[in-house]
């Protein structure tokens, strides 16, 4: 994965609330961060391939999601794919500015050249 | 039980004499010495004073009710009031009855707990549902077409909900009716509720389906939660939320529903509506369950809810719970993906 959207999505993605996120390439390669210590990296990539299979059994059944939002108890996971079929995983706490700030970070995931 | 002890001393002998030894009567003096005897030994019924020091009676009968449902309970006091008999009622009393002051008025008040001893309930189950949501209460009513009044309260929040032949047609808390008032009372987070018998509300103020008025209901929660955040500041108390504004009102959310199955844990389907292929929508329902509890395994997030799609044209909410799993499609018509929730 190129610098800037490791960049990005290391920085980018930190805000209060933020557990941990990811990004998924087409080329099936995944680069996830932990901003919590109870949510390990490795488990991370584990949650992300996973949320891949998701897109995969979804387009099974005829839905093609702009955006995904599991809600759990103590969390939520917001996965945003692209056209290309780059995917964007966030998982934050409910009801915090990190979860406040999904739409704002989806857009600039739009917005990073897939070229890059 | 009674703090008074002569009197109870004079209506032990009384009632052992009337019901010619056929009674076992037990007495108590106050709640925890009633509440020590329940402990130990099964009893067919519970009578009980009011006024009382320390725990009164209708804390003692909040008690009872919580921890012995199906125990029957009758309350006799020398000071009955309204408010009083409400209470009792309220709180799972069978029987509220003034203390006697002849020996034909013990003589009456021994044959109404003889008759209320011999008396069993129709059909039906009774019992305590813990942690239960609102919702499922409703839905439960909702499907089984039942017609019955829903009363809710907490510390802040009292109100009611009418439900007839499986259609919510009103809601009442305080001066707010209507889905306002559905919405106010859907949004408690904890608190107490009774299904009463059904009778014709006031007025009608709810049309629309049950399930899109839970949806919205649901919604309008979620935001209250997010409003209630620290950074928005103190969250104000549910009776001084200012009557719910919603975007899109039920009855025409509900002209949006495209899709809903329920069905229960297992996957039989209980409610199919417009479903295309019920058994791929089940089968579906079953994958994001179990990729719920993969994820649930590899970091703490405790349990599942429910899994949002936002499509092009339409929003998906897929929702797995141990007892039940719900799909539901509404058309949005090309809305632009945003993070609100159903």
């Amino acid at each position: 994965m190129n610098d800037t959207r490791q960049e990005w999505l290391a920085t980018g993605a930190i805000a209060s609330g933020m557990l941990g996120c990811g990004m998924r390439l087409p080329d099936s390669t995944c680069q996830s961060y932990s901003f919590n210590e109870m949510w390990p990296r490795e488990h991370l990539d584990q949650v992300l391939q996973q949320l891949a299979e998701t897109m995969t059994l979804l387009a099974s059944h005829g839905l093609a999601p702009r955006r995904l939002i599991w809600t759990f108890e103590q969390g939520q996971i917001f996965l945003i794919p692209r056209p290309d079929g780059t995917l964007l995983a966030l998982a934050t706490q409910p009801n915090t500015a990190a979860a406040e700030n999904v739409d704002q970070l989806a857009e600039e995931f739009f917005s990073l050249n897939s070229s890059n | 039980m009674d703090d008074d002890v002569d009197f109870l001393a004079m209506i032990q002998d009384f009632f052992v004499t009337l019901g010619e030894n056929a009674w076992q009567i037990h007495c108590a003096s106050s709640a925890d010495q009633a509440l020590e005897i329940l402990k130990i030994r099964k009893m067919d019924l519970v009578v009980s004073d009011v006024n009382m020091p320390m725990l009164d009676g209708v804390q003692f009968l909040h008690i009872l009710n919580r921890r012995h449902p199906d125990l029957k309970k009758a309350v006799i006091t020398s000071n009955a009031t309204e408010e009083k008999r409400s209470a009792c009622l309220a709180e799972g009393a069978e029987l509220f009855i003034e203390k006697p002051r002849s020996p034909e008025g013990l003589k009456s008040i021994f044959i109404m707990l003889e008759e209320l001893i011999t008396w069993t309930p129709g059909e039906g189950f009774q019992g305590v549902l813990r942690r239960v949501g609102l919702q499922d209460v409703i839905q439960m009513e909702c499907l089984g077409r039942n017609s019955s009044i829903l009363e809710i309260h907490n510390q802040q929040l009292r109100g009611r909900v009418y439900i007839e032949d499986g259609r919510i047609i009103h809601a009442q808390t305080g001066n707010t009716v209507g889905e306002s008032a559905l919405y106010n009372l859907l949004a408690i987070p904890s608190g107490e509720f009774q299904l009463q018998p059904f009778e014709p509300p006031p007025k009608r103020t709810i049309e629309g389906q049950w399930e899109s008025l839970l949806m919205e209901a649901a919604r309008v929660r979620d935001e209250t939660m997010a409003a209630q955040t620290p950074a928005a500041g103190p969250a104000p108390k549910p009776e001084l939320l200012p009557a719910v504004k919603t975007s899109t009102p039920a009855s025409d959310l509900a002209a949006c529903i495209e899709e809903t199955l329920i069905c229960s844990g297992t996957g039989d389907p209980l409610y199919v509506w417009q479903c295309p292929d019920a058994q791929a929508r089940v089968a579906l329902l079953q994958n994001v369950a179990q990729q719920a509890a993969f994820f649930g395994q590899l970091v703490p997030l405790g349990s599942f809810d429910r899994l949002e799609m936002q499509l092009a044209d339409s929003r998906v909410v897929a929702q797995v719970k141990a007892d039940r799993m719900v799909f539901v499609r509404v058309s949005t018509d090309g809305e632009k993906p945003t993070t609100r929730t159903l």
